[in-house]
């Protein structure tokens, strides 16, 4: 799992396009309250790129530890009890999950889980469905869920 | 007609789903499911001949896999940009990777989809299935299509035996 091509061109496009703001005003010898202006705005743009740099890496460790726990972690499932939404990201429905884990040599335990799901995904989140999950041996309560 | 919901990406892409003209039966192979055309507008109007039939115990193996004519235009809506939420499936027949985008979502056994596509599958898939032909299983729904504006019945027969030999395919991995 890595940042994708939409990633990308987020970050390339605040860092590219702030860096201009802030450059090419002075390399042209613009006025200087338009300098002040463009590079305020041009240093915002440059701080949401660097902030989704961070966001970014973020996620990948978060992926890289997911997929620690699905190479090495307990193979199980987990039952969807209930299943409901109320809100979207993206057109996408952040699905509230509760579930319960069947987790072998270990045993059952109730959890919830937030997932932002696309629409036939979210539909078919029932009562009564089994998907697959993965946990972590060490911490049962670390889990990844197949969906 | 038949109004399927929003099960697989292309029946979201759809609207809602709506199978018209539809018909209800067996498909071939002890499957039963429901043929027809399915339609949509998104600057233009694409048309697929589609099948629809149910596989509720894939889901515990593999809750999505998609198999996808490469080029087919399909709506990449599910990205936040930060987090893959397709995993591609490595395979080695370049014949079948030539022809087909194949993902699934993260962290599916890849033992279990590495035997789905047993070399004769693969060997179906990339040189006996019908022209245009893709399948998207999701949650337990299998749904096959072509890209035929009008197909004739020669062409429909061709879609539902294809979606009985995909369909009994993953049965029987479900079942091993």
């Amino acid at each position: 799992m890595q940042l994708n091509r939409v990633g990308i061109a987020l970050i390339a496009f605040f860092g590219l396009v702030g860096l201009g703001f802030v450059v090419v005003p002075v390399v042209v010898g613009a006025d200087g309250q338009i300098v002040a202006i463009l590079g305020l705005l041009g240093a915002i743009w440059v701080i949401v790129a660097g902030g989704l740099v961070l966001y970014a890496r973020h996620q990948r460790r978060k992926a890289a530890h997911q997929d620690e726990v699905f190479r090495t972690g307990i193979r199980g499932t987990a039952t969807v009890l209930e299943a409901g939404s109320n809100m979207t990201v993206n057109e996408m429905p952040m699905m509230n999950l509760r579930l319960e884990l069947d987790i072998p040599g270990v045993g059952t335990r109730r959890t919830s889980r937030r997932e932002v799901m696309p629409v036939f995904a979210a539909n078919r989140m029932a009562p009564g469905l089994v998907l697959p999950a993965y946990f972590n041996g060490a911490d049962p309560g670390d889990f990844v869920l197949v969906w | 007609m038949l109004d399927a919901g929003p099960l697989t990406p292309l029946l979201v892409e759809s609207g809602g789903g709506r199978i018209a003209p539809a018909a209800h039966g067996p498909l071939g192979d002890g499957v039963d499911g429901t043929i027809g055309q399915l339609a949509y507008t998104r600057n233009k109007t694409f048309r697929f001949a589609v099948a629809l039939t149910e596989i509720p115990a894939s889901t515990a193996f593999a809750p999505r896999v998609f198999c996808v004519r490469s080029g087919r235009s399909t709506r990449d809506d599910e990205f936040y940009g930060f987090e893959a939420r397709h995993s591609k499936l490595w395979t080695e027949s370049l014949a079948l990777n030539e022809r087909y985008r194949i993902a699934t979502s993260p962290f599916q056994d890849q033992n279990w989809l590495r035997q789905l596509f047993a070399p004769a599958f693969v060997h179906w898939l990339a040189d006996a299935a019908p022209p245009g032909f893709s399948f998207e299983l999701a949650y337990g729904a299998l749904l096959c299509s072509t890209e035929d504006d009008d197909p004739d019945p020669a062409a429909l027969a061709d879609l539902a035996a294809a979606t009985a030999h995909v369909a009994t395919r993953i049965r029987r991995e479900c079942e091993e």
